[in-house]
């Protein structure tokens, strides 16, 4: 970004600042939209830290935003309340990635992307068929909070931002601490990490149980905001299809990608879907290879070789 | 597990090999997971469709059609749009496979809607007797087309000069560099076999099912437990993958219910890849 | 074990099917000193060192490290235990600067030290200035040269503070004046961190200027251990690998040094 860490942090809080209050000039309709792009800025965060830092793509990651759901509405049909729900959830999800993560991490490339995919697809055939514990293919209902609409749009709007914030807080302290240093390495070259002392297994499981936290609470908290969901709805393959988008569009392996191409990739669709209905999935396939073609680093990472090569051009000295 | 199970898994399993194998080539030998195949076999449905609609044409000739359409189909989007990416990595080929199939399957449920199709045949109806199974003659001719074209695919990679073109670029990219073979050609003609296999499964698939843009998903998701199991790359190994998930779908639906069939071969399929990555038949190869 | 001995390779083999790319090779290291490993290619050099670094699971064989038996041992064990390795070609941590790369192997190489970040980034510029990167330290490892490359990798393995290091063909791609620099620069880094070496080349005026010992190999095999002198001298060396002509040019190089 700019290169003054100060200005960087007064721009933040001002944005943030922003955020908080913008509720009030927005309608209903609105706050929910930019609800719904701030959950997706976090579970972006989590496909990143995995993806973009690590190397490791798990196309399935949705099954713990599913696994986040469920919990939660499972816990709170037995009179947990929300607030305890979700610790649960998160345990839940964490617990889910380490088990599966042990095994699965071993595989390279291509197979740990595919076996998510598989999990995924398991763990939605076994909440659509426990229909005792799950509601199955009809879905589960959970506790409808007794206040007006509006003041509940925009508590889950400032949850949703809240863990937006953390979620982006905790990855930009991970990345410059040991373990962001031990990540980045996998990705770069893992063989020579191990070489270098550098436990990759323990980096691998630690990475993708951090994802499954932050992707889990997300969907805590679509449940309680839904009041209502379905397997097919939160175990959606699109979910890590647009997750992924996003992530291309922002630029992965930079900490505030994943919300840029959340607020680009969400306002598109808004503004597009009404005009190309009939057509939307073509049109979201003809986008999605055009920003491949044009933009395959993302915004951020667009936007910093343009300040390079400009900073080149211009003589001045490059600071990265 | 009763004769007339056995039977209706074989015929079953013996169209997935088919289907499967193409994906297998493709993953296999190009590199390339194509979430755009489900969409490649509908399409091979809906052009047996339309011949047999227009022209009162069979699919069972109508299939030299589709996979002649759908291997010029897949030079285009392999030479055309995955190729020039291949740099980018599993996310890049990942979400271009998966926008072609979007824009694909968006094609599909404009020209032809969502309703499930069929496709009417005179002799649907006619079975005969095995034993104490009755035999669908169209399941079993198509039974038998599938184990014919295995058998060609297998002659092609082994005898032509293309087919073990391909393999050796399989086996050695740089060996194949070195003594002239041209590497990309050979992915791309990997790649629209793989198409036209998945075609030529879509007429196969119209002759005995109803068939719509609901599949599109649920193919990919055979295909992939099916490429697993026999091994990357491997025909014979995706032939037999391909029979296993039919035996398990089957047996599958007998025991537990239809409704478990999907989670069956997921799990069958994270197993695999977590005790055998390489599939049930071992190190890629080829036969 | 006797004391001073850091290292003992025993018995060492590694079978791919029926190739045996290393056929019980067995010598030991002793504090302090530079092995030199050659043998022509495919002799099996980097597969010993894949071997003892855990990289290789072993066919037979036993890996003795500080007296203590490794060969069971996972990389990253080994690793942190003070036994290193560079690789023939280069493995730099891509997307990173050099700086990064040797803080990486400062952070991770050894337990039971200041691993915290801020001593961490202290060691790695000291390695940074010992090795003379010191100008390149905010480069991107795609943007230097090849020798750089080297250095950095060099400077990396050294960050981990090791007690041997296997420094896989060093030299390969360096003109001569880069081998000199880089010869000096691993003699002074020897005497200063008083590390232990197997030195890996191919390069013989390098590798006999150097080493205290030679051991070398051929066809997976070892087919002699000695001084320098005694290597350059012995007939199956001679013949199996140097060939006659080069043997005298030899013989005239390590006469000088």
């Amino acid at each position: 970004m700019l290169n003054n860490k100060k200005i960087n942090i007064f721009l933040l809080i001002i944005a943030l600042g922003l955020f908080i209050f913008l509720p009030r000039f927005l309608s209903g309709y609105w706050v929910r939209v930019i609800t719904t792009i701030f959950m997706y800025a976090v579970i972006a965060q989590g496909m990143n830290l995995m993806s973009g830092y690590m190397g490791y793509l798990p196309f399935g990651n949705a099954m713990f935003f599913g696994i986040g759901a469920y919990v939660t509405a499972i816990a709170m049909s037995k009179g947990l309340p929300f607030l305890l729900a979700v610790p649960l959830a998160a345990i839940t999800a964490i617990l889910f990635s380490i088990i599966l993560g042990l095994p699965v991490l071993r595989l390279r490339g291509h197979y740990f992307a595919i076996a998510t995919i598989g999990m995924s697809g398991a763990i939605l055939s076994v909440v659509q068929n426990a229909t005792e514990v799950t509601g199955g293919a009809m879905g589960t209902t959970l506790p409808i909070i007794d206040k007006a609409p509006g003041v509940v749009y925009y508590y889950f709007y400032l949850a949703m931002l809240a863990l937006m914030v953390i979620t982006t807080l905790s990855l930009y302290f991970i990345i410059k601490s040991k373990l962001g240093f031990g990540i980045r390495s996998i990705k770069a070259n893992e063989d020579a990490a191990n070489s270098m002392g550098i436990n990759t297994t323990y980096h691998k499981v630690i990475a993708w149980a951090v994802s499954a936290l932050f992707t889990s609470i997300a969907g805590a908290l679509y449940a309680y905001w839904m009041s209502f969901i379905g397997p097919d709805e939160v175990f959606d393959v699109m979910i890590a299809v647009n997750t992924i988008v996003i992530m291309l569009i922002g630029g992965a392996g930079s900490i505030l990608g994943p919300i840029i191409g959340a607020f680009i990739v969400e306002l598109f669709a808004e503004v597009a879907w009404s005009a190309f209905l009939e057509y939307h999935l073509a049109v979201l396939g003809i986008i999605i290879i055009v920003i491949v073609i044009f933009i395959p680093k993302g915004m951020v990472g667009s936007i910093s070789d343009f300040t390079k090569k400009r900073k080149l051009r211009t003589g001045k000295k490059v600071t990265v | 597990m009763g004769l007339q199970m056995l039977v209706n898994a074989i015929l079953l399993g013996g169209l997935y090999a088919l289907m499967g194998i193409g994906f297998s080539l493709q993953w296999g030998i190009s590199g390339i997971i194509n979430l755009s195949y489900g969409a490649m076999v509908m399409l091979g449905s809906y052009i047996s469709l339309e011949f047999f609609n227009l022209f009162h044409i069979d699919p069972f000739i109508s299939m030299i059609m589709s996979g002649a359409i759908l291997f010029v189909l897949g030079a285009i989007i392999y030479r055309g749009l995955l190729q020039p990416f291949l740099k980018g990595g599993i996310v890049f080929t990942l979400i271009l496979t998966f926008a072609v199939r979007l824009i694909m399957e968006n094609i599909i449920l404009k020209a032809w809607s969502a309703d499930y199709r069929t496709i009417r045949l005179s002799y649907a109806g006619s079975n005969f007797q095995f034993v104490d199974a009755y035999v669908p003659l169209i399941k079993f001719l198509s039974f038998i087309v599938a184990g014919i074209l295995i058998y060609l695919t297998y002659l092609f990679m082994m005898k032509t000069k293309t087919g073990k073109g391909i393999q050796a670029v399989a086996l050695d990219k740089e060996g194949a560099m070195a003594v002239g073979i041209n590497v990309e050609k050979m992915y791309m003609i990997n790649f629209a076999l793989g198409t036209a296999l998945a075609g030529i499964t879509g007429s196969l698939w119209a002759s005995i099912y109803s068939f719509s843009p609901h599949l599109i998903g649920i193919i990919v998701g055979k295909v992939f437990i099916i490429a697993i199991l026999g091994g990357l790359g491997n025909i014979w190994g995706a032939a037999a993958g391909g029979l296993l998930l039919g035996f398990a779908e089957v047996a599958g639906a007998s025991f537990l219910g239809s409704q478990w069939q999907e989670a069956i071969g997921m799990v069958i399929m994270v197993g695999v890849l977590l005790f055998r990555p390489h599939g049930l038949m071992g190190k890629k190869f080829f036969g | 074990m006797k004391d001073n001995i850091i290292l003992k390779i025993e018995s060492l083999s590694k079978y791919f099917g029926a190739l045996k790319a290393v056929d019980d090779v067995s010598f030991e290291v002793k504090k302090g000193e530079i092995v030199g490993l050659i043998g022509p290619n495919g002799a099996g050099k980097t597969t010993v060192t894949n071997l003892v670094n855990g990289t290789y699971s072993k066919t037979t064989g036993k890996v003795f490290f500080k007296g203590s038996d490794v060969s069971d041992l996972k990389p990253y064990q080994i690793a942190r235990m003070g036994l290193t390795r560079t690789y023939q070609v280069v493995k730099p941590l891509v997307g990173m600067t050099v700086e990064e790369n040797v803080l990486v192997g400062s952070l991770f190489g050894r337990k039971n030290r200041d691993n915290d970040m801020k001593n961490a980034i202290k060691r790695a510029k000291e390695i940074i200035k010992l090795v003379g990167l010191k100008k390149k330290k905010d480069s991107l490892v795609s943007d230097i040269t090849l020798p750089d490359l080297k250095k950095m990798e060099f400077a990396r393995v050294l960050a981990m503070e090791p007690e041997v290091v296997f420094l896989d063909e060093v030299m390969a791609g360096l003109n001569p004046t880069e081998v000199e620099e880089a010869s000096n620069l691993v003699k002074r880094v020897r005497k200063e961190k008083e590390l232990s070496i197997v030195y890996i080349e191919h390069i013989m005026k390098a590798v006999m200027g150097i080493s205290d010992r030679i051991v070398v190999l051929h066809h997976g095999k070892k087919i002699v251990e000695g001084t320098p002198q005694k290597v350059i001298n012995d007939q199956a060396v001679i013949e199996a690998y140097l060939g006659k002509r080069y043997a005298k040019g030899i013989k005239e190089v390590s006469n000088e040094g």
